[in-house]
């Protein structure tokens, strides 16, 4: 007796194939309800050190803030940190979360039933990220508001400007992701090299502080980083009054950099999945 | 179209020896030189390589059930895993339904339908029709067909009534059951089963089995490895042997059996075992192969030897265990069963 398979190869298959992981996906991220007390509890708690460390040096009377205007031309240091903070909190969930998915799909047992299906592989990342990136979103929004209504930030700019930096930084955030997220399926243990990046992140990217503040040689350093311009944008955009024309630049560097970290993504993917079916990864956990 | 569903020819894979676990070097591998100081080194030094798959030869009909037999590190999971596209050859080919595995992989993929790890492989935090509704996505079946499919299977792996509840509220059993219609879902000609009764209740297990026998029947090839030798006979039209990477024995369950049907197996029940025993058990002429196990947590072992001539050899066997505080319960010469096959090629028990 013939068996005839069911399956049906080709281009909408695939997308079929990618919208089913996206869905996987959210479903289970649902199912974890303690994202809802992360979502709103983060955004105030992590900047509060930054933001009372620098109500302490800037005196009693805010004596001390007249430096921090003449260096970054706000007046509003809370909303200048909380945007700082904000970014940083962004690229570090994206580290642990799209950096470890496939990590955590190899330690569940869950990969392997993946792998052995015919859909195209970069789906899987690519899929799991769309609702991390939703979540992210949220995450955004929400800090915006708590910021707005616990810290008094005023956000004077354009909030469509502001909306179009972060999308514009979608490919780099999530570029700089799937390219640890390759790395961990063979190395399995990633947790110095997020600590490393974050870090470097942190004290280059200038989240609390303006960048004038750093030597020359670390504010060159920082001109190769991304997240320099995705800040510096969305403080411009959202805190400023200056338009489009104050954001062009990052814009157009943010935009190279995604691209540039797209296709390391991709092309670390490659290479390391190919890297795992020869040395049996895919299965080790 | 080749009349054969699997072919593989000359497999071998070969991993890096990792330091400390045990890994042996390959046969004729050079030995791991001596490290030497970063300014003394100048060409790279040669890794130390572990064989784990080592010339495998394998032709499986179509239509029919294959076991794959080996005690644990013997290569039957790298050889399944390098049949179904997880893993790359180090040298050697293999095709499946024609594909192969490496230049083919993904029509490979499309013509399986494969169950490793059983109950670790679908996702617990998904309903039992949720799994199955992905993975037919993935499976690339037309949303049409599959949610009657994804019924179908429901309704046959008898979880209907439970198939909107979490993975996670299941028994092993009905995970398995999901494992299994997961495997099934795009109706693909090849089934591999790595292990399908592990961790089942008997009557699971046996439910099992007889869907296995009716896949068969529908046209399936079935590749199967298990730890069951029973299982392995009753299901399999033929069966292969692998030990330290190598297929030493491929035949009919019957004809496994014949090989050493003039010899017969003593097979003795007995308190106070110690290793002395075994040495002085081994020295008597005429026994040839011997195992023992401890049954359950008692001081009660089954020691089986194969012998030619059991009336020669039952007095002298005797004599060997009486004193030394050992005391024998029970003594049976029995007729030689596939575990007694698999004792003789590869000197060890399956479960090893």
């Amino acid at each position: 007796m013939n068996v005839n398979s069911l399956a049906v190869p080709g281009f909408s298959s695939d997308v079929r194939a990618f919208w089913a992981v996206v869905r996987r996906e959210w479903t289970v991220f649902v199912r974890y309800p303690s994202w809802i007390v992360s979502l709103l509890i983060w955004p105030i708690i992590f900047p509060m050190g930054y933001l009372l460390t620098a109500r302490a040096l800037s005196g009693v009377d805010g004596s001390g803030l007249t430096t921090f205007q003449n260096t970054t031309g706000l007046t509003d240091y809370v909303g200048y940190i909380a945007v700082g903070t904000m970014i940083w909190m962004w690229q570090n969930i994206v580290l642990w979360s799209v950096g470890y998915s496939l990590r955590n799909e190899q330690m569940r047992g869950t990969l392997e039933s993946n792998w052995l299906s015919p859909t195209w592989r970069f789906s899987y990342l690519l899929g799991s990220s769309v609702p991390q990136m939703v979540s992210m979103i949220t995450l955004l929004v929400v800090s915006g508001l708590e910021y707005a209504l616990f810290f008094g930030v005023k956000f004077n700019g354009s909030i469509l400007l502001t909306i179009l930096v972060i999308l514009a930084s979608i490919p780099a955030v999530y570029g700089l992701g799937f390219a640890f997220a390759s790395i961990v399926i063979t190395m399995k243990e990633a947790n110095a090299f997020v600590f490393l990046v974050r870090g470097i992140v942190m004290i280059f990217c200038g989240i609390t502080y303006p960048m004038a503040m750093l030597p020359a040689w670390m504010q060159a350093t920082a001109q190769w980083l991304p997240q320099t311009y995705i800040i510096h944008a969305v403080r411009t955009a959202s805190l400023s009054t200056e338009g489009f024309a104050g954001i062009s630049h990052d814009l157009s560097m943010i935009l190279f950099f995604g691209v540039i970290w797209l296709a390391i993504g991709y092309v670390l993917f490659v290479v390391m999945e190919r890297r795992a079916r020869k040395t049996g990864a895919i299965g080790q956990y | 179209m080749s009349d054969f569903a699997i072919e593989a020819s000359q497999l071998v894979k070969k991993f890096p020896a990792r330091a400390g676990t045990g890994d042996k070097p390959a046969e004729g591998a050079a030995p791991t030189p001596k490290r030497k100081p970063w300014w003394q080194r100048g060409k790279k030094e040669p890794q130390a390589m572990f064989t784990a798959v080592n010339g495998v030869d394998l032709q499986i009909k179509r239509g029919e059930i294959f076991g794959l037999l080996g005690p644990n590190g013997a290569g039957k999971s790298t050889t399944i895993r390098m049949l179904c596209t997880l893993l790359e050859p180090t040298s050697g080919t293999a095709r499946v339904n024609g594909f192969d595995t490496v230049k083919n992989a993904n029509d490979v993929r499309r013509s399986l339908g494969t169950v490793l790890a059983g109950e670790r492989s679908i996702y617990w935090k998904l309903s039992g029709r949720e799994n199955l509704e992905y993975f037919a996505a993935l499976y690339h079946i037309p949303a049409a067909i599959a949610k009657k499919r994804v019924d179908e299977l429901i309704e046959r792996m008898e979880i209907k009534d439970r198939a909107n509840e979490l993975v996670e509220k299941y028994s092993t059993g009905m995970r398995q059951r999901i494992a299994i219609a997961k495997a099934l879902l795009a109706r693909p000609p090849i089934l591999l089963l790595d292990e399908p009764t592990l961790g089942l209740d008997p009557q699971a297990a046996r439910n099992l089995r007889e869907l296995i026998a009716t896949l068969k029947e529908e046209g399936h090839t079935i590749l199967l490895t298990t730890h069951y030798m029973e299982e392995a006979d009753q299901l399999s039209d033929r069966i292969g042997i692998i030990d330290t990477g190598k297929v030493i024995a491929l035949d009919t369950p019957e004809n496994l059996k014949q090989r050493i049907n003039q010899k017969e197996i003593i097979r003795l029940e007995l308190t106070g075992w110690h290793d002395d025993l075994g040495d002085r058990l081994k020295e008597i002429t005429g026994v040839e192969t011997l195992t023992t196990h401890q049954q359950g947590e008692a001081d009660l072992w089954e020691v089986n030897m194969h012998s030619n001539n059991s009336r020669a050899t039952l007095p002298r066997i005797v004599e060997a265990i009486s004193g030394n505080g050992t005391r024998l319960v029970n003594m049976n010469i029995v007729k030689p069963s596939l575990e007694d096959v698999f004792i003789q090629l590869t000197g060890k028990a399956l479960r090893d």
